[in-house]
């Protein structure tokens, strides 16, 4: 079974799931295999599950949560919090309230 | 069929679901640890050519290699 970060909420994926294209927000992505379970950090990414039970996650970024540095996560997210109170134009306040946002989602994962 | 909900804050500032979506790859690329980060980082760079047409034929080309943005 596969437990995504769809936008709608998380979702868990079984074989013989109806047909679904979903967008994830960035999240953790677990993957679990009898007693096993992996989990990985997806940027922003869609899930396709297909009618024959194969199910694809498209994401430009996963990785294992292992992988992620917990203190550059922590310095992105001041960095950040601080941009979006000195932005000034739409795009730059979207931007950083991306950068918070992935942070955050970044920090519970290593947490959670 | 009911209307979507609120547009995402990011569409509503006129960026594009691939710009979103790059920049997002893009912060949690800059949040990994060695050497996963040089491996990735290697992931950002673009290398293109660009060519306008006119008239129906292409100009000249211009070749754009740009490395990680921020």
């Amino acid at each position: 079974m596969v437990i995504v970060p769809a936008t709608t909420g998380q979702m868990g994926v079984l074989p013989g799931h109806v047909a679904t294209i979903a967008e994830l927000k960035r999240g953790v992505l677990s993957v679990h295999e009898g007693s096993e379970t992996t989990k990985y950090f997806v940027s922003s990414s869609f899930v396709f599950i297909h009618a024959n039970s194969f199910a694809d996650i498209i994401a430009i970024e996963a990785v294992p949560l292992d992988w992620i540095d917990v203190n550059l996560v922590q310095k992105g997210l001041e960095d950040f919090t601080q941009k979006l109170s000195s932005a000034t134009t739409e795009l730059e306040k979207a931007e950083a309230q991306i950068g918070i946002d992935v942070h955050s989602a970044l920090n519970s994962a290593l947490t959670g | 069929m009911a209307s979507n909900a609120a547009v995402p804050f990011w569409r509503a500032a006129g960026m594009t679901y691939i710009t979103y979506s790059n920049i997002c790859a893009n912060l949690v690329r800059n949040c990994l640890k060695e050497p996963y980060k040089t491996d990735a980082l290697s992931r950002e760079k673009v290398h293109f050519s660009i060519s306008k047409w006119t008239d129906g034929k292409p100009e000249k080309p211009t070749l754009r290699t740009d490395s990680p943005e921020e």
